[in-house]
């Protein structure tokens, strides 16, 4: 086995055929050319779990300093302070420790429900419609509202930012990216930052203008302007990119897996397993590249210095020495740690950000739709040289009102008197059709509610105006207090109805 | 070699051999004891590998380094005999030493 005469194995980066399904071809390299060297681009590869575990931890011979994507590597792009993913000790040391005081796995839990309320902004209005997309939905709008949250980014402005931070890293297919003209700016972040240095705020952005560090030279200072700016940029783009992908693979890999989605359906401790067996089966960042600073060997072939080598973790999370049947994606696989989040010094900052996004993503978008089928018709995989995953990918869901329809529910023998309104309440178990029958009485009013669930008489109605308030207890699915709240517009209604421990649901409703 | 058990939150111990020279983390990630995540490989920046020293250990294993200090900021449920598995070298006469696990990393 020898890195350069493996003929018969290949890879490359750039070529749609493997972005696709890269797995063949890791699996051969990993087992054929563990050192791989491809002489089209000149780089070196290693594949399997211990060799990219090695490297990454390995920060004298392997520096990041030169960049971690290959490109910017090859083609000599100069990286000024601040950009802290591509530094080496000592620089590298105290911006890093900078940082993890704010990504605290404690701090990032803490904002569980923000991000509850993100996803629900993203996909309470799609509940009914029968289609998604994992991607424009939601993947690209939870976790750029969570980053901009932390930030202090207004969220008039977010899409911008987003766009600008994805034009950066797309790559046109087949080809590498040219760096060439790339400068690391923290550009249309100077607006922000200079409106928070006089309006500080107990966001991310304070925190970073506000704190104190000893550099290199010994000097105990805050972080310059611009230091600040690359913090943000850097940030900004981590933070949106990769759990968007990984929202998107969890939206697929389900799709093929609906036996797996339905134990989790039906028991959510499973959640954080299957998210982490999400992340080794198809890791949104699949490579990461790093200038070889001095001569060193893998399987006794030499890698000299000077040199951009890959680690791959796409391969290292298949490694067959190191997970039982790889290429099976399965949340009840005893856990061994993937590299998804890479190893070592640079290891994933936001890895307890991306954890509880994809966590709280993945229940909720349980809570709406139990089950879902992708549109591989309709879907493709973005192109840029760090991320792999879904740039767009469409979604059915069973059409709504799978229940009985309404006209068929048990209603009264005799047609009942009085306000006839029929609507539909949006669960957590998905849409549900009723219709009230309401008599007013001055400044109450009685009635009942019937659904496809069964019928139950409503209490404590209350007209206040055009609002209108009353409670229901129902005993099926679950022994639940449903208290609503609805404002009537001539013959409409909207409004909520609290569902006991289950939090608000929307009502809308009509009158017939 | 010597016997190091690793005790999970739920209270299941996993008796493992470890050779001296490696680290308590190291001996936990390399037996794939489940409870010590250690995220960045023994770097001392994620505060995944956080044990709970029993008293009868905690003068001989030393105080937590500065380093150590600081990023154990990062754990949760941090308590006075805390320490990061990453930190500490095993030596021959830690054999026998059993240490505890926090509910989460």
């Amino acid at each position: 086995m020898n890195a350069v005469t493996s003929p018969g194995v290949h890879w490359d980066p750039y070529d749609p055929k493997y972005f696709a399904n890269p797995y063949p071809a890791f699996n051969r390299l990993r087992e054929e050319a563990p050192l791989y060297y491809n002489a089209q681009y000149d780089f070196y590869a290693v594949s399997r779990y211990e060799d990219v575990e090695r490297g990454l931890f390995d920060r004298d011979t392997f520096i990041s300093g030169r960049g971690g994507i290959l490109e910017i590597i090859k083609q000599n792009v100069p990286i000024p302070k601040g950009v802290f993913i591509f530094e080496d000790p000592p620089l590298h040391t105290m911006h890093r420790s900078l940082l993890t005081r704010v990504f605290t796995p404690k701090k990032m839990n803490a904002l569980e429900p923000q991000i509850r309320a993100f996803c629900a902004k993203a996909l309470d209005p799609l509940v009914e419609g029968g289609r998604f997309n994992f991607i424009d939905d939601l993947g690209a709008e939870m976790p750029l509202r969570v980053i901009g949250m932390l930030l202090g980014i207004p969220e008039e402005d977010l899409k911008s930012v987003q766009h600008q931070a994805n034009e950066k890293l797309r790559t046109d297919p087949g080809k590498p990216k040219d760096f060439t003209d790339h400068q690391f700016v923290g550009e249309g972040f100077e607006e922000y930052l200079d409106w928070r240095v006089k309006h500080p705020s107990d966001d991310l952005m304070t925190e970073l203008l506000n704190a104190e560090f000893t550099d290199e030279t010994g000097t105990t200072r805050k972080l310059t302007r611009d230091e600040v700016l690359l913090f943000i940029s850097i940030l900004a783009g981590a933070g949106n990119e990769t759990t968007n992908r990984l929202i998107g693979w969890t939206g697929k890999v389900l799709a093929e897996h609906p036996d797996q989605r339905r134990q989790i359906y039906e028991n959510r401790a499973l959640i954080p397993q299957a998210i982490e067996e999400l992340l080794r089966f198809e890791p949104p960042g699949p490579s990461v590249g790093r200038y070889v600073a001095k001569d060193t060997e893998f399987h006794g072939q030499k890698v000299p210095e000077g040199s951009a080598i890959l680690f791959l973790v796409g391969g290292a999370n298949r490694d067959p020495r190191k997970f039982t049947s790889p290429d099976k994606f399965d949340i009840h696989r005893p856990r061994v740690p993937h590299l998804t989040f890479g190893y070592g010094f640079h290891s994933c900052l936001g890895n307890a950000l991306a954890r509880i996004e994809g966590r709280v993503a993945l229940d909720e978008l349980l809570n709406r739709f139990p089950e879902w089928d992708v549109d591989l018709e309709n879907a493709h995989l973005s192109s840029t040289s760090t991320v792999r995953g879904w740039e767009t990918l469409p979604a059915y869901t069973p059409k709504a009102g799978k229940a009985k329809p309404v006209a068929a529910a048990p209603v009264a023998e005799e047609a009942p008197s009085g306000e006839r309104w029929k609507m539909v309440l949006k669960t957590p178990m998905g849409p549900q059709e009723m219709v009230m029958t309401m008599n007013r009485d001055g400044n109450s009013f009685t009635g009942r509610i019937d659904s496809p669930m069964g019928g139950e008489d409503i209490s404590e109605g209350k007209i206040d105006g055009d609002k209108l308030s009353w409670v229901m207890n129902v005993t099926k699915p679950a022994k639940i207090k449903l208290s609503f709240e609805v404002t009537q517009e001539g013959d409409t209604l909207t409004g909520h109805a609290k569902l006991g421990m289950f939090g608000k649901s929307a009502l809308t409703g009509e009158r017939i | 070699m010597v016997k190091i058990t690793y005790i999970t939150f739920s209270g299941r111990a996993h008796v493992v051999d470890v050779t001296p020279g490696g680290t308590l983390m190291r001996g936990a990630r390399d037996n794939n004891v489940p409870g010590i995540d250690a995220d960045c490989g023994g770097a001392c920046v994620c505060g995944t590998c956080h044990v709970y020293i029993p008293p009868d250990w905690q003068a001989r294993l030393g105080k937590r380094t500065e380093i150590e200090e600081a990023t154990i900021e990062f754990s949760s449920d941090v308590k006075e005999n805390s320490r990061l598995a990453c930190q500490i070298t095993i030596s021959e006469d830690m054999d026998g030493l059993v240490v505890h696990m926090p509910e989460t990393q």
